[in-house]
């Protein structure tokens, strides 16, 4: 509150708290915590209050101005051991041991881009309310060294430097950021679509999503836990948010790769990002058609988000031979329009709906406030669009397998534009 | 600024001989030489301070807004601070409202209402 208050240009502004969280409290304890105390502060949160509305202001918080917080290029210089010692308290990492950004490492990386160093590749913010912050090529550079990528990879960081989007967001809920590569690059930089891709297997898919988890912690202002990172429990896939290039070769006339499906060519090279908290992975059933299985997967999945499957290419090759999917447009629209939940459920049950969605259809938003009015047993989409679902191939054919999570797609970028 | 330098022993010799032929072996620094290294961070936006709504000198009178920004379930606790506040200072008006929206959305209305009704708000914030 501290931070975000001097960020929003009122360092003095006056708060109190109280035992947290409120929400589904009933009146009694709300009384005990506004008599009570400031657990922070330890002083009576009423007299907080009217202080806070009738205490002077000081001078300074009745002042304007601008305060500037320049970025100086280099860090004093130091011993490795103590620098890694200052990486580390600074919260400029990850955790785990980082490569140095020294001059020559960094102008080592800058030969894998034909971009300037000082070109601005964008701006981040932790989450919407929050300041964006602004980044160079060098800036981005200086990230991927520390990650331990290589000039190879910096076209495709770069790439999704560009999109903005932090993969370490402020929120409660803990998020992760997921990236999905497609195209050429894919095999010249020779990423892993296949066996354990997923897993910690392949130097190019390791720190491809690690270098956005820095970016997000160094040029997005995002992961100061307590600060400006609040998610409870945190999200083990920031590490290196699932990065993972697309098994395009697998996939079988008719299904196309992610970035064709966003529009880009299949030849170019793309990089897409996604956003959601978890993966599951779901049993099977083997005397039922896979995509009847699906809509009870799915059941986890709060309506409010989106969803996205990882499926092994033996998978769709069932998908498309035995069960009649000759896209993944055609499978989306049925899961669409097969996924169900009560509107009772939808209106009591998910929270995240009470908070996100359920305003909305108050105002008088389709399909919203129709929804709104229908009985409860009546049911609707899970999903509010097949746009809220995502199918990516993934996966090395060893067995029937797929996960299915609560991932929501953000943007793509083209990584030829930064080579 | 001069880097403190120290080749591994025996190798100076060697590294001179093949100069010529191959690219020198990087040094080795020793555990106290100090290194340079870039800056990590980003650029953060320039803060434009904000002048403060000046205190009330007194409750009396004066009619105090408590906003609930929306979050579920968490309208009770503003009505209890309202009755609260009221039972304390009865010769102040506590008006309580909810903000329309999410707790994401802007709302210019209740903004307005509250300037030209009120002296001071209470913002709850959270969930």
């Amino acid at each position: 509150m501290k931070t975000y208050a001097f960020k929003k240009g009122m360092p003095g502004f006056r708060f109190t708290f109280v035992p947290h969280p409120i929400t589904g409290i009933p009146a009694e304890l709300c009384n005990k915590y506004l008599q009570g105390s400031d657990p922070l502060t330890g002083k009576p949160v009423l007299g907080e209050i009217i202080d806070a509305i009738t205490r002077p202001l000081s001078a300074e918080d009745a002042s304007g101005g601008v305060i500037e917080r320049p970025t100086p290029r280099l860090v004093a210089a130091d011993t490795e051991e103590n620098l890694h010692k200052l990486f580390l308290e600074n919260g400029w990492t990850d955790g785990l041991p980082v490569v140095l950004p020294t001059e020559a490492r960094v102008a080592e990386m800058l030969k894998g881009t034909s971009h300037e160093p000082d070109e601005v590749v964008g701006a981040m913010q932790a989450s919407s309310p929050h300041e964006a912050w602004s980044y160079t090529v060098e800036q981005v550079a200086v990230n991927a060294v520390m990650a331990g990528a290589k000039p190879e990879h910096l076209p495709v960081i770069l790439a999704i430097a560009s999109m903005g989007g932090t993969s370490i967001s402020t929120s409660t809920t803990s998020f992760a950021g997921m990236v999905v590569v497609n195209g050429p690059v894919r095999e010249e930089l020779k990423m892993n679509s296949g066996i354990g891709a997923l897993g910690p297997f392949n130097h190019s898919n390791a720190v491809i999503g690690r270098a956005w988890t820095l970016i997000s912690l160094n040029l997005g202002a995002s992961g100061k836990p307590g600060e400006i990172y609040m998610g409870s429990l945190g999200n083990n896939y920031n590490y290196n948010n699932l990065c993972f290039p697309e098994n395009e070769e697998d996939l079988p006339e008719g299904w196309n790769p992610l970035h064709v499906q966003k529009g880009f060519k299949p030849g170019e090279s793309v990089v897409s990002t996604f956003l959601g908290w978890g993966f599951t992975h779901p049993d099977q059933s083997f005397g039922k058609p896979f995509h009847d299985q699906i809509p009870f997967w799915l059941k986890f999945v709060s309506p409010f988000s989106s969803t996205t499957l990882l499926l092994d290419p033996t998978i769709i090759k069932q998908l498309k031979e035995n069960e009649g999917f000759g896209s993944k447009e055609q499978l989306i629209d049925w899961i669409h329009k097969n996924t169900k939940v009560t509107v009772g459920a939808w209106l009591d049950d998910y929270y995240a709906v009470q908070n996100f969605v359920l305003p909305y259809g108050r105002q008088g938003q389709e399909p919203l406030a129709t929804w709104m009015k229908m009985p409860r047993d009546a049911e609707i989409p899970q999903f509010r669009s097949p746009g809220n679902i995502n199918v990516l191939s993934l996966g090395g054919g060893t067995n029937f397998f797929w996960q299915a999570g609560d991932f929501g797609y953000l943007a793509s970028a083209s990584v030829d534009k930064w080579r | 600024m001069m880097k403190r330098l120290r080749l591994l022993p025996g190798c100076a010799l060697v590294a001179f001989l093949l100069l010529a032929a191959a690219p020198a072996p990087a040094p080795v620094l020793a555990d106290d030489a100090k290194v340079a290294v870039l800056n990590p961070l980003g650029q953060p936006p320039p803060i434009a301070r904000v002048p403060m709504a000046p205190r009330l000198d007194s409750l009396d009178g004066k009619t105090v807004y408590i906003v609930d920004i929306g979050f579920t379930d968490t309208h009770q606790f503003f009505t209890e601070m309202q009755k609260l506040l009221g039972e304390r200072y009865p010769k102040t008006k506590w008006e309580v409202r909810t903000k329309t929206g999410t707790y994401f959305d802007d709302d210019p209305k209740l903004w307005a209402e509250i300037k030209e009704k009120g002296h001071a708000m209470i913002m709850g914030v959270g969930h």
